[in-house]
């Protein structure tokens, strides 16, 4: 469903994202943990390019949403002239060698040593036009699929609860008002907040708000919900009312991505958890086996603290 | 006193004017300094448009009425729109800046809300931004049209005369001292009317803003 294939983002001069790498299938429900600063939400809000990335690519469903990478495919490195020129230098300095040897010594080099440069010719450019041309996809209809939970809510202000739940529905998908807003109460039936369809958010409770939040992304009805920290900002005792609707939205069957400190919920729900640090996976396991038998020692390290 | 009618009728229809091209101009040039900032076709009108706010800003809009009607528009029975043109592009200097204040007051985050849900750059500048910046830069517009009432008075340099357009209050108040021959009365008496027109302009802005904040607390 969501392909992440090696992305790296900095900002600035400081490298948050140093390769990652993770795919994530239909249905399953993935729990991103890590030390503060260890790039979780960026890796998240990289998914649905509200960053994007600096290398790397993001592939939803066989389709692309960030820019190409070129380090990512080797047929478009060989159309660049710095391959070009390599190649050619290699043959010179080593004429016996075997073509396969050398293009393969040269693509390494240049992947690691990050070699192609702003302008590699028309070929290069044709190449990388090409396949982002068969492959792109629009990012606004891409996000349509994808709802994203924050940590700060961020409902909208001046609208009521319901029209927070019904804009996007009736504006993007040209869902007809009616049939939006009775989805929408049926929502909010859901999370028991069909009382509270004509205030306004600033009325809501911390809890109250999030859970609107979470059935403000479901009314777009998407194939994959992103939650980043969503419970962070809560009190202690709403936490429990935003993770049994998010628990409940698991059994039903969609697909989650998660950055949580919530580790009881990372236990009981996840079918797979992730430990970040400094910019990279370290580890990747089923929930048993990862708090069980943690392998990496700042993992190790990291859940003596949490747990 | 009709001269003080036609005076006062000309200062409302150039602020009027002024003021209109003032909030389409500096609205366009508020949204395309924000969106340069994540969109990188729009840095050239961008640059285009910090060039044009720092010049009119940083200069006084007296010398900008004097070379833009004796210099770049000098063409005959053009002047009084040269002028208008120069209070209109003048507040929009002014008023961009009010804009792109009030918008950039909009938490980051409503922005990303918008974006995450599908909406394009644009869209959530218009559905979920502006609304919400309005209340921010109602204030600071009223001001703004405040001291473009006020800053119209200096139309008359450009000359004019009864029957003008560019005849408003203040040259009102010359024709009058030619009259009666006493400053005072005559400065007091279009005095007054501009305290009664700035008097009205604060009350309307008052409404407008209670208004925006009524549907805030609901
Ligand atoms: N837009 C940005 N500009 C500059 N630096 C940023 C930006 N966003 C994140 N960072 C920096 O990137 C690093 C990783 O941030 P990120 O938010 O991904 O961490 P995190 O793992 O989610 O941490 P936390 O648990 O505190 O939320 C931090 O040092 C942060 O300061
Ligand atoms: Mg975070």
């Amino acid at each position: 469903m969501i392909d992440v294939n090696n992305i790296y983002k900095k900002f600035g001069n400081l490298q948050v994202l140093k390769g990652v790498t993770c795919k994530i299938e239909k249905g399953e429900k993935v729990v991103i943990i890590g030390p503060s600063g260890s790039g979780k939400s960026t890796l998240l809000r990289c998914m649905n390019l509200l960053e994007t990335p600096t290398y790397g690519e993001v592939w939803m469903e066989g389709r692309l949403l960030t820019p190409i990478d070129p380090y990512l495919h080797f047929d478009v490195i060989r159309k660049s002239k710095t391959y070009n020129a390599m190649m050619l230098a290699a043959k010179n300095a080593d004429p016996a060698a075997a073509e396969e040897a050398l293009d393969a010594s040269v693509i390494a080099e240049i992947k690691a040593k990050d070699l192609l440069k702003k302008r590699e010719g028309k070929e290069f450019a044709g190449a990388i036009k090409t396949l982002y041309k068969e492959n792109f996809q629009d990012i606004n209809q891409a996000r349509m699929k994808m709802g994203m939970v924050f940590q700060h809510f961020n409902l909208f202000p001046h609208l009521t609860v319901l029209q927070n739940m019904t804009i996007a529905p009736i504006k993007l998908k040209k869902v007809p008002p009616e049939e939006a807003k009775e989805k929408a109460m049926e929502l909010l039936k859901r999370v028991g907040l069909e009382d509270k369809a004509t205030v306004y958010p600033a009325t809501l409770s911390g809890g109250q708000k999030q859970r609107i939040a979470i059935v403000r992304a479901l009314a777009m009805e998407p194939d994959v919900m992103l939650f980043d920290e969503p419970t962070s900002a809560l009190d202690p005792e709403m936490v429990g009312e935003v993770l049994s609707v998010m628990v409940d939205l698991a059994k039903e069957g969609m697909t989650m991505i998660v950055v949580t400190h919530e580790m009881g919920f990372a236990r009981e729900v996840a079918t797979k958890v992730l430990f970040m640090d400094d910019g990279i996976i370290k580890e990747e396991n089923e929930p048993k086996e990862f708090f069980a038998h943690p392998k990496d020692e700042r993992l190790k390290e990291f859940l003596s603290k949490v747990l | 006193m009709t001269y003080v009618g036609q005076g006062l009728v000309n200062t409302l229809l150039i602020t009027l004017i002024a003021a209109v091209l003032g909030l389409v101009l500096g609205f366009i040039v508020a949204v395309v300094k924000i969106a340069a900032e994540h969109n990188k076709w729009m840095k050239i009108p961008a640059a285009i448009c910090n060039v044009y706010t720092t010049i009119f800003r940083g200069t006084p809009v007296a010398l900008q009425l004097f070379i833009m009607v004796f210099a770049i528009f000098a063409i005959p029975g053009f002047k009084p729109y040269a002028a208008i043109l120069t209070f209109g592009i003048n507040s929009g200097a002014y008023v961009s800046e009010s804009i792109r204040a009030g918008i950039l007051s909009v938490d980051k985050g409503q922005m990303e809300a918008g974006r995450a849900l599908g909406f394009s750059w644009l869209q959530t500048m218009v559905k979920i931004i502006l609304p919400q910046a309005v209340k921010n830069i109602i204030p600071a517009i009223g001001n703004e049209l405040i001291a473009l009432l006020k800053e119209t008075s200096i139309i008359g340099w450009v000359g004019s005369t009864p029957g003008s357009l560019t005849f408003d209050l203040n040259a009102a108040a010359d024709v009058i001292f030619k009259n009666m021959a006493n400053y005072l009365a005559s400065g007091i008496i279009v005095g007054c009317c501009y305290l009664v027109i700035v008097y009205i302009m604060v009350f309307i802005f008052k409404y407008i803003e209670r208004r925006l904040r009524a549907s805030d607390r609901r």
